[in-house]
């Protein structure tokens, strides 16, 4: 029977050819644009991986005050993981445009050439190829760098800037300004020797821990190293050193002299005290022996015999009854002879008692000096851990804004490109089943009839739903083949290949996609049409005999008083219910794709004009060896990078402690110390707000800080968020002068040496147009796919209100209406569900957008800006009536056509 | 006896809009018998066909054709029953409209695994010159014999036909009768025919009249007419 059945399917393909292909090549397009956006978002994800693991990507890289020794190097080899020496100098060339010099790596994030060779010659330098495209340097060019000629002998890329990115904490990156190159290891020395670097070298190596280290592990490591900073060859290094680490000397031997001094003293007072029992021995022994004199001179005298306790009275009781004045002149001598010599004894004894206790008192100050020593060095390793380490930055792979940045991009891609072929399939194939519920009505009386005759509502069903099978696997198959290819595939990856440097990667034709493009529209239309299908085959056998129509409570709702003309396009808007549900479908789908193609241009153009708006600095000077003195016109800051998740994607957030009153930031700074104010840019990526508590981590330290937000300020140019700088310093132990960053309306002469980075406000400028320059092209496909599909759904689904009218139209022709009645009565309702469903759909879609649409961009570390202004939303409204009225004025003239004699062709 | 109806009892509605179709209808048919359900508008003959066809649901009593109880089976076994047993004939024809004649009747003839030769129906019925035309382009009466073909094509025991000559010209209703008749004797089909047609009880062996819902009188004729001497149709 079905194969009897099927061959109608095909003359039914073929009476409503124009419908079927309609609605074929919406589902052609939709299913090559979703074929060839997840191809493309599968084949840079895996093509990424792939070619990282040839090019054997780094786990990670950190950065060091001091090269390595060699013996450093091998006692960190020797755990087991890779390193390798990539170091770098900036050098700008004469566009303004900056490269960045490496040697020639040898085992991590190797050069993938796309053309010609690695540089083996003194003079050959091979350029990162982004930065060629946009200069159309080719191989065999010539370039001048630090005033010399070069030859470029290859185009390439490295796994290590994937997202050419000049900074980590770049939003965008732009190659047009930026590039890196390779060079011999002699011609490497040359340059730097020539000191014509923007800014000192930076000593990074990149590392494979082969699962011999976790990176926490190694971080441990290299935290212990140390170094002696006398062996850094940098004025400004040294510089900054004395005026940080090495204050930590200073003070170290100050503590250390102290110690000294308390044990110096101790050891003499011990030693004093030491002599103290001769120095009481011999005074004692002198007055013993002076008293023993004395006793043999008095013998004579009836004196008793004088002892040192006794001798002062015994001589002052002789001396008053002694009548004789040459004695007693003699004893009183004697008396004050022995006197003085007691008083020297007493003297000697108290003295060394003193020296004694002196001696233990300076003992205990030796063990409170050596304490506060103890004390005082844990503290200062404490305080100057980071300092003290060669270590100066960390980051893994994953943490690496620069690696994978192309296939972090294309996740989003994916997803949202999966789910919206979903969403979209559904449409069409609700459209679809629409169709066939007209046939089903139209012929319900012949179903009845094969009812009564034993045939099964499930073989029915199985005829009803093989055409919209048929065409949506048959249309998104050729769609998927279309997407497939080099014209999908290839196409959809202009756009990354216009931004991220990565070699070009074969064409990934994964499993679960291909399942995708010949399954899902298959199961989507048997699963959608069985659903809306079941129910009208399920009516009893009699009641499709007889075209019964079903009682709705809704078609039957009492219309009041109404006038006939405003009852009868009521009653025909909900006769026609189901189309009017698959025509508002229609429209709020193609105006979410509208919504996120002006989202994109909304966005892209809000970060173009208000980062140019709200850079109000000329220049940005981010300083590597910070110093004490600002720079005459400069505005101080301090500013600390910190990270923040967001829908899995950690961003830099810059913490920028800055003065009340920094004329760059109208910034009105809270007094608290964990108060915040957050710009405009933040606040729109994290959706926060005043009262919110914001929580970001620093990962060099794994420390954690929450700050309470109070207030929010215009900067759209990069996620920062504000505090005090005295708070600033002061959380972070800082001095009270430290600053980090400096701001000026004029070009400073600060050292290079001196510098991290230096950001112009034509940098700025410049790199805020790459996103709309980037997604032009993607904005306009979304605009006119979301058209299309529009004015395909609104198109037939409008025809098929007029089909199912074209009794009643022919009818009410008999009757004597006119046409232009007829327009009122059968189309012009459908100006009042396209007005007001558009007065709806349109902030709904909006609404819908802005919640999805942040998840789209949720890697880009910029605002998010996404406010339409009231013309825009005009002006959507305004594009879908005239839609309406252009396909309107179509079906009038089919309208038109309809003669009264379809009247009798409705009939047996 | 092939059909055998008691007590029958059908209604629709309920409240003030309840009428009660059928009241209780006893009565039998044998096999291989020509059979016409008269009577006026509303009588019931309709209702009774829907029961016996598994159409519609008794409210009560019994329908046993061919030894099987159909009051009270489920929905699949109706649609089993009436794939093994019936045939069924409407006033208006039912084709599927962009299915040819020959593609119509074997849409049927894939629900009995012993249907009739097509050809042999084709050429019986008189379509075999037709048989590669879509119903747009056959007459009613062919639209008619294309439909009485479908019926047939899978040898229904039962053929049950609902004014099968309601939309068609006195001629054409008297070919289509001849027909039937043919048929009844060529397969031994059982017909039950309900018409507004006085004339065509005449042809058939047993004639039930339905008034008020009931058999107000059930009688066989003696002497049939036959179909294509029928006046009056």
């Amino acid at each position: 029977m079905q194969k009897i059945l099927r061959k109608r399917i095909l003359r039914d393909l073929k009476e409503n050819l124009f419908r079927y292909l309609a609605l074929s090549v919406l589902i052609i397009f939709v299913m090559y644009l979703v074929v060839s956006i997840v191809g493309a978002a599968d084949t840079i994800i895996i093509g990424s991986k792939k070619q990282a693991e040839k090019n054997k990507v780094e786990d990670g890289q950190f950065s060091v005050f001091v090269p390595l020794t060699k013996d450093e190097i091998k006692d960190l080899e020797d755990t087991g993981i890779e390193i390798e020496e990539q170091f770098y100098l900036d050098f700008a060339v004469d566009d303004g445009a900056v490269i960045r010099i490496y040697k020639n790596r040898e085992n991590i994030d190797l050069i993938a050439l796309e053309d010609g060779r690695l540089a083996k010659a003194n003079d050959e330098i091979v350029l990162e190829k982004r930065y060629c495209e946009e200069h159309e340097i080719t191989v065999g060019d010539e370039i001048q760098l630090a005033d010399k000629d070069w030859k470029v002998v290859g185009i390439g890329s490295t796994p290590d800037y994937d997202a050419p990115l000049k900074q980590t904490s770049d939003t965008n990156a732009d190659s047009s300004i930026f590039g890196t190159a390779f060079v011999t290891k002699d011609a490497y020395d040359t340059l730097k020797k020539s000191e014509k670097s923007e800014k000192a070298e930076e000593y990074i190596y990149a590392y494979h821990l082969n699962d011999k280290l976790t990176n926490d592990e190694l971080k441990d490591l290299l935290k212990e190293l140390d170094f002696n900073a006398d062996d850094v060859n940098d004025v400004y290094f040294q510089e900054y050193w004395d005026d940080t680490v090495g204050k930590k000397d200073e003070l170290q031997d100050g503590i250390q002299e102290l110690a000294d001094g308390s044990k110096e003293l101790r050891d003499g007072l011990k030693e004093l005290k030491d002599n103290n029992k001769d120095l009481n021995d011999g005074a004692q022994e002198i007055f013993d022996a002076y008293l023993k004199e004395a006793n043999q001179a008095l013998k004579g005298l009836s004196i008793k015999t004088l002892t040192e306790d006794n001798f002062e009275t015994v001589l002052t009781d002789y001396l008053e009854t002694c009548q004789s004045p040459a004695i007693r002149v003699t004893v009183r001598s004697l008396k004050i002879q022995l006197t003085q010599l007691k008083k020297f004894v007493d003297g000697t004894k108290e003295y060394t008692d003193g020296v004694a206790e002196a001696s233990d008192g300076s003992g205990e100050l030796d063990d409170g000096v050596q304490e506060l020593k103890d004390e005082t060095d844990d503290m200062i390793d404490e305080i100057f851990d980071v300092d003290v380490s060669n270590m100066t930055s960390f980051m893994t792979a994953d943490n690496n804004p620069r690696i994978m940045g192309a296939a972090n991009d294309q996740v989003i891609n994916r997803i949202g490109g999966l789910i919206a072929g979903v969403i979209l399939m559904i449409l069409f194939t609700y459209v679809i089943s629409v169709f066939v519920v007209h046939s089903i009505e139209n012929e319900s009386s012949v179903i009845g009839a094969l009812y009564a005759l034993g045939i099964t509502s499930g073989d029915l069903m199985l005829h009803y739903i093989t055409l919209p099978v048929l065409v949506s696997v048959i249309s998104s198959a050729i769609g998927g083949l279309l997407g497939f290819s080099k014209l999908g595939i290839g196409v959809q990856m202009r756009d990354c290949f216009g931004y991220f440097s990565l070699p070009a990667p074969a064409y990934e034709y994964t499993p679960y996609l291909i399942l995708y493009t010949f399954v899902m529209p298959a199961l989507t239309a048997a699963i959608v049409n069985c659903l809306v299908i079941r129910k009208k085959l399920a009516r009893p056998v009699l009641s499709m005999l007889r075209k019964e129509q079903k009682a709705n409570r809704i078609r039957e709702i009492n219309l009041g008083s109404m006038d006939f003309i405003t009852r009868f396009r009521i009653r025909q808007m909900l006769r026609e219910m189901r189309s009017a549900i698959a025509l508002l479908f229609g429209l709020f789908v193609s105006l979410l794709i509208v919504m996120m193609s002006l989202d994109i241009y909304v966005m892209c153009t809000n970060v173009s004009i208000e980062n140019k708006r709200d850079t109000k600095f000329e220049y940005m000077y981010t300083y590597k060896y910070p110093t004490k003195d600002i720079p005459n016109g400069g505005e101080e800051a301090f500013a600390k990078d910190l990270k923040k998740e967001r829908l899995g994607y950690n961003l830099d957030v810059t913490l920028l402690g800055i003065h009340k009153g920094n004329p760059y930031f109208q910034v009105k700074n809270g007094k608290g110390k964990n108060e915040i104010v957050i710009s405009t840019a933040v606040a729109q990526k994290y959706d926060v707000g005043v009262g919110d508590e914001f929580v970001v981590t620093d990962e060099e330290t794994d420390t954690k800080y929450i700050f309470d937000i109070v207030g929010t300020t215009q900067y759209s140019s990069a996620l920062y968020i504000f505090m005090d700088i005295d708070n600033m310093r002061e959380l972070f132990g800082e001095s009270d002068d430290y600053f980090n960053t400096v701001f000026s309306d004029h070009k400073l002469s600060i050292p290079t040496g001196r510098l991290y980075a230096t950001t112009s406000k034509a940098d700025v400028e410049a790199a805020s147009g790459i996103f709309i320059k980037m997604m032009r092209p993607m904005i306009g496909m979304l605009l006119v796919c979301s058209v299309i599909i529009f004015c395909a759904v609104m198109y037939l689904m409008m025809k098929v209100m007029v089909d199912r009218s074209a009794y009643h139209i022919s009818l009410v022709k008999i009757f004597g209406f006119t046409t232009k009645e007829i327009n009122k009565l059968y189309l012009q309702g459908n100006f009042y569900l396209i007005a007001v469903g558009s007065a709806i759909c349109i902030p709904l879609a909006k609404v819908c957008m802005d919640m999805i649409y942040p998840m789209l961009v949720a890697n880009v570390g910029s605002s998010c800006n996404l406010h339409f202004n009231w013309q825009m939303y005009l002006g959507i409204y305004v594009a879908v009536i005239v839609l309406y009225l252009l396909i309107n004025q179509a079906l009038v003239g089919r309208v038109k056509k309809m003669l009264p004699a379809e009247v009798l062709k409705n009939r047996e | 006896m092939y059909l055998q109806i008691r007590d029958l009892k059908k209604s629709y509605g309920e409240g003030g809009s309840y009428v009660q179709v059928l009241k209780g209808i006893n009565t039998e048919v044998e096999e291989g018998q020509m059979c016409v359900i008269q009577g006026t508008s509303g009588s019931g003959k309709s209702t009774l066909l829907n029961c016996i066809g598994g159409l519609d649901i008794a409210d009560s009593g019994s329908i046993v054709v061919d030894g099987t109880e159909i009051v009270g089976m489920k929905q699949d076994m109706l649609s089993e029953y009436r794939r093994e047993k019936l045939g069924f004939i409407f006033q208006f024809y039912n084709l599927i409209p962009n299915l040819t004649v020959k593609e119509n009747i074997q849409v049927c003839e894939y629900l009995t695994k012993n249907p009739l030769d097509l050809d042999d129906l084709l050429e019986t019925l008189g379509l075999t010159a037709h048989q590669n035309k879509f119903p747009s382009q056959l007459s009613g009466g062919q639209q008619q014999r294309c439909a009485i073909a479908r019926a047939l094509i899978k040898n229904p025991k039962l053929l049950l036909c609902d004014e099968p000559t309601g939309a068609l010209d006195s001629n054409t209703s008297r070919d289509i009768l001849v027909l039937l008749e043919e048929i009844n004797a060529k397969y031994g089909t059982t017909m039950l025919i309900v018409t507004h047609n006085n004339s065509i009880k005449n042809m058939v062996h047993k004639v039930l009249l339905m008034k008020d819902g009931l058999i107000h009188k059930s009688y066989e004729n003696e002497v049939r007419v036959p179909a294509r001497e029928l006046e009056d149709l």
